[in-house]
């Protein structure tokens, strides 16, 4: 179940890319789910855990993947219960948000309204209002209620 | 400063050119379309100059600002092109806000978020798009994109009210909206 809350909150990390700098573990990179993110996300192949194939930049590490797919990652693996600040990831990662949220119960910061109409079947609880919206049309009109944002 | 500057930046592997034409231009769009990239090099170049390898073509300076040196940079920074990635919280508040309508300089700010406290035209919010190989095929050539067309009719439910605010108002009547 995903669980959206906008607005600054406590335990929230603001720039996930650089927790993900610091703390990512290689068997998170070769993990099947990130490498089909990467492709996604990023048109680039997970070679192995510690290097990528960018057709934009050539041989890249780890650290050089986009914000979004870091942001992914961490949302995909990181117990530490910290919330990540999905306005770090663009458009094109709302369906990864919503395929992570049906394996798990995910929670995460928004300070944009992101745009979820890519995602088939698309429901979450809404943190501010405690509303749970089970549609992106509903999702829209909870979103721009909420001054937070 | 007034009117509009071209930028071009580039190193062996990507190629980035835009003009920026008001004081605040916002990029955004998807996940990796080369934002955070352009931003390490401009950084790079603004630390290193020629030496980082990187190559930047501008009549104005450009220069790279984190939330560590925001203040201290444009304290020192007149007539420049100030570039800012999504990091930098300081973007949000007002006196960051207070900070640029101060100076003269213009802003390329990386964000996703609405900036309540800057003004800033719809027209200066692009994406950034890869429109093919620049030259001898081992460049990337990268280029902005306006992100809200005005001429290009929008998908949209029906509409009741239309509110609009002259371009040089300033807030004025949002702020009254709001109170």
């Amino acid at each position: 179940m995903l669980s959206i809350v906008f607005g600054d909150v406590e335990n929230a990390v603001y720039h996930p890319p650089t927790y993900f700098d610091n703390t990512y573990l290689d068997e998170w990179i070769t993990d099947p789910r990130t490498r089909e993110m990467v492709r996604d996300v990023d048109k680039s192949e997970v070679v192995s855990a510690r290097a990528i194939d960018s057709p934009f930049l050539g041989s890249i590490s780890v650290r050089e993947l986009s914000g979004g797919v870091k942001t992914l990652i961490l949302m995909l693996f990181d117990d530490s219960g910290r919330i990540f600040n999905a306005s770090s990831c663009g458009d094109n990662c709302a369906k990864w948000i919503c395929r992570i949220a049906r394996e798990k119960d995910l929670t995460i910061n928004l300070h944009h309204v992101m745009d979820f109409s890519s995602c088939d079947g698309f429901e979450a609880y809404m943190i501010n209002t405690g509303r749970t919206v089970k549609s992106f049309e509903e999702y829209l009109d909870e979103a721009l209620s909420i001054e937070e944002r | 400063m007034r009117g509009s500057h071209h930028v071009v930046v580039q190193n062996r592997r990507v190629r980035f050119e835009f003009s920026v034409r008001r004081n605040v231009t916002i990029v955004r769009g998807d996940s990796a379309t080369g934002k955070t990239t352009l931003m390490s090099l401009i950084e790079a170049y603004d630390r290193l100059g020629d030496a980082s390898g990187v190559e930047v073509v501008c009549d104005r300076r450009c220069v790279a600002i984190n939330n560590a040196n925001w203040e201290a940079v444009l304290a020192s920074a007149s007539s420049c092109i100030v570039f800012l990635d999504e990091d930098v919280s300081a973007a949000k508040t007002p006196e960051f806000a207070r900070r640029v309508r101060e100076s003269d300089n213009y802003y390329v700010v990386i964000t996703r978020e609405d900036l309540p406290n800057l003004p800033y035209s719809v027209d200066e919010i692009y994406g950034i798009h890869t429109s093919g190989k620049y030259a001898d095929l081992r460049r990337t050539y990268n280029s902005f994109y306006r992100i809200y067309e005005p001429d290009e009719p929008r998908e949209m439910g029906p509409v009741e009210t239309v509110i609009t605010e002259d371009s040089n108002s300033g807030h004025q009547f949002v702020k009254a909206v709001r109170c």
